[in-house]
């Protein structure tokens, strides 16, 4: 072949390639999905590339969950290198819209999408919403529930014709039922995070929730009787601790360990974990179990939830291609409409039509706790609040102590309120 | 020979010219931007409104600002004499060992400090972890209460600095070993002849023929403390952060969690200009104190 036969068919093959990859389109995707979910999310990107395969590729990669992951979204978005598409925390949309983060989804994307309002619940629609627009696709709302050891609850008495355990409609009824639980010999009646008050912000917010209180109202923390809301809910999980009703000083993985070894017979976590149940049970490993809705310690039931999503970022000095934009909506679209497989997740599927096909009904344990979705209550709107937020630090540093009986729980709300105004 | 000076400078200028030109675009730069982000109130990207001296003065009556400066300091004291005197220990009974023996001891002393910083907070959580940890199994065998050593104050900082000089001494022993093998043997013999004793030999020779490397190890240990982060932030992880509260975790979690580029700034070169003032004082105090010997 000739040097200038060489070259032609180097410039064919050049060009060839060009067209080839534009034919396909590349999706970069960014998560914080580590756990059982993630692993149930890459199964959810697989089938959607094979759904697309030669149209859309998602190439995705799984960052550290919290503070690294924003704050890596935060400065690549400033330097135009942040992804296609990510997930995003709906309660951290108030500070992501202020730092100029995220890209509007307009009446346009909406309809080429596909889905509308109508498509969500009125709560989780708002948790993406601010001043009227929208800025993610929400994918599920979270909230934590709790899981019993049904075993153990059957060998102190504590489990009712339903199985569910007794005394979920009050305070007393539930401590009761440490109690007997503790008197059966279960060594901690309720494994609880207690040294990680990040992690115990979503009980004590559900806490706060059931009697009627706010923990922001006009921009201000803990105004009139919530702080006294707050120290209550403080109150109750301390008192365990003096009881010896729940364990002490431990922390997330330490906690999910002793539920699921026995030591603990209840614990309050999030619908993320029921993959971990579900597989160790389906490896022999693990007792029988259930999950269901918090139980009702103040005046009405109250859960905290949050939302996963999808969030276009907005990259600095880049206008995003026609094209991949398109491709973009379409990864948001189906993941919506598929969702079905994301509740083995644990989650509750944000698309309506998704809850309400027979298949979703019918998956358990998601069917014994979706009775919650008519009570959850989500992170005030402000740039301060939200997962890994500004005042996740404020709260750890005060309710580690309490929850462990080191502090008044009075004396911690009167240090949160002052700390939290002061930012 | 006959060498050409200006030539010579031209050559020096091209070869210091690429390490320049990096140091300036990475290191000095952003340190001047630091100096002017923090007179304004800056978010974590972008620019923001001068505020003058603000961000300095408000730090004055920050109690957030005064844990952090004292956390510091108490770090320092636990970690800096007490590391390296450990170190200087350590050497010198490694030292007395010979061939492979030796190799061994050192690499067993030596193998934390290869470590990820991740690493090191995962075996120490495997030995601290309230519910798990293999100290509080120990501590339940020998009748003791068990302690949640990271998770209260008292306990944290002492803690932290026990797991930083396990983790950081392997490097002091290192420079403290080259340090007695270039004390000339002659010198210890001639000691031997006149009869001096383990003690006299370590205080009048050892310890005055070392002194370089001792204050070397000392001013790298005072500056690597100050500049604490790491570990403090995996311990405090979801605990008690702003009890823990050191200055760089400060200056993080304002810029990157609170979104204060600004009034991160401020710390940063509060703790900038501290860590200068006090590893310039305390060289010159060091030579000073060896020089008159």
């Amino acid at each position: 072949m000739t040097v200038r036969g060489m070259l032609k068919t180097a410039i064919v093959a050049t060009i060839g390639f060009a067209g080839v990859a534009q034919a396909e389109e590349t999706v970069v995707w960014w998560d914080f999905l580590g756990g059982g979910d993630g692993v149930r999310m890459k199964k959810m990107i697989e089938d959607f590339n094979t759904a697309h395969s030669g149209a859309i590729k998602i190439d995705a990669t799984t960052l550290e969950w919290g503070t690294p992951f924003y704050a890596k979204v935060q400065t690549s978005a400033a330097v135009g290198e942040a992804p296609d598409i990510m997930t995003y925390h709906a309660s951290r949309i108030p500070l992501a819209v202020k730092q100029g983060v995220l890209q509007e989804l307009t009446a346009d994307d909406w309809t080429a999408m596909g889905l509308s309002s109508a498509d969500f619940a009125p709560a989780t629609w708002d948790a993406v919403t601010m001043e009227g627009k929208q800025y993610a696709v929400p994918l599920d709302t979270h909230p934590i529930v709790l899981y019993y050891n049904k075993d153990l609850l059957e060998k102190a008495g504590m489990l009712d014709e339903t199985g569910k355990p007794k005394g979920l409609d009050s305070r007393d009824g539930f401590t009761a039922t440490l109690q007997a639980l503790k008197d059966s010999g279960v060594k901690f009646p309720l494994g609880s995070v207690t040294a990680d008050g990040n992690f115990m912000f979503r009980t004590i917010y559900s806490l706060m929730g059931q009697q009627n209180g706010a923990l922001m109202t006009d921009g201000e923390f803990l105004a009139g009787d919530n702080g006294a809301k707050l120290a209550n809910a403080l109150g109750v999980l301390a008192d365990w601790t003096k009881a010896g009703l729940q364990s002490t000083y431990t922390d997330y993985p330490a906690t999910v360990a002793l539920f699921t070894s026995g030591e603990a017979a209840m614990m309050i976590n999030g619908v993320w974990e029921v993959p971990t149940m579900t597989d160790l049970n389906a490896q022999g490993k693990l007792f029988n179990w259930g999950a269901v809705e918090l139980p009702v310690i103040f005046d009405k039931p109250a859960t905290y939830a949050d939302s996963h999503a999808f969030a276009i970022p907005a990259n600095q000095g880049k206008e995003m291609p026609a094209a991949k934009r398109a491709a973009v909506l379409e990864v948001m679209s189906w993941m919506s409409k598929n969702s079905l497989f994301w509740a083995t997740a644990g989650h509750i599927p944000a698309n309506g039509a998704v809850v309400a096909s027979p298949d979703y009904i019918a998956m358990e344990p998601n069917a014994t706790y979706s009775s919650l979705t008519a009570n959850m209550i989500f992170d005030p709107k402000s740039p301060l609040a939200g997962v890994a937020g500004p005042i996740f630090d404020v709260m750890s540093t005060y309710f580690v102590p309490t929850l462990n009986g080191e502090m008044d729980p009075a004396e911690a709300v009167e240090s949160i309120k002052e700390e939290l105004n002061a930012l | 020979m006959l060498t050409n000076r200006r030539k010579d400078a031209l050559v020096a200028a091209v070869l210091v010219a690429p390490f320049l030109a990096i140091y300036l675009l990475v290191f000095v730069w952003p340190t001047i931007q630091m100096f002017g982000i923090s007179f304004t109130d800056a978010p974590l990207i972008g620019s923001g409104e001068w505020v003058g001296l603000d961000n300095y003065t408000r730090l004055d009556t920050d109690p957030r600002f005064r844990t952090a400066a004292w956390n510091t300091a108490y770090f320092v004291l636990l970690t800096v004499l007490p590391g390296t005197i450990v170190a200087l220990l350590i050497a010198l009974g490694v030292s007395r060992l010979k061939g492979r023996l030796q190799a061994a001891i050192l690499a067993l002393f030596f193998l934390p400090y290869i470590l990820p910083v991740s690493v090191v907070y995962l075996i120490w959580d495997w030995v601290l972890n309230f519910q798990f940890g293999i100290l509080m199994h120990v501590l339940d065998l020998l009748g003791l209460d068990r302690i949640p050593i990271m998770k209260t104050r008292d306990w944290f900082m002492p803690a932290v600095g026990v797991v930083t000089i396990w983790w950081t001494a392997g490097f002091s022993i290192l420079l403290f070993l080259a340090g007695l093998r270039a004390i000339p043997p002659e010198i210890y013999e001639a000691a031997a002849l006149d009869n001096a004793g383990r003690w006299t030999t370590f205080r009048r020779i050892t310890w005055p023929l070392l002194w370089p490397v001792t204050s070397l190890v000392f001013t790298i240990q005072l500056i690597a403390q100050l500049k604490i982060f790491d570990q403090v932030y995996l311990f405090s992880q979801g605990g008690r952060p702003n009890d823990n509260m050191v200055l760089v975790y400060y200056v993080f979690q304002r810029a990157f969690q609170q979104d204060q580029g600004g009034r991160a700034a401020a710390v940063a070169v509060t703790l900038f200009v501290l860590v200068v003032v006090v590893s310039v004082l305390q060289f010159q105090l060091l030579r000073l104190a060896g020089g008159r010997k």
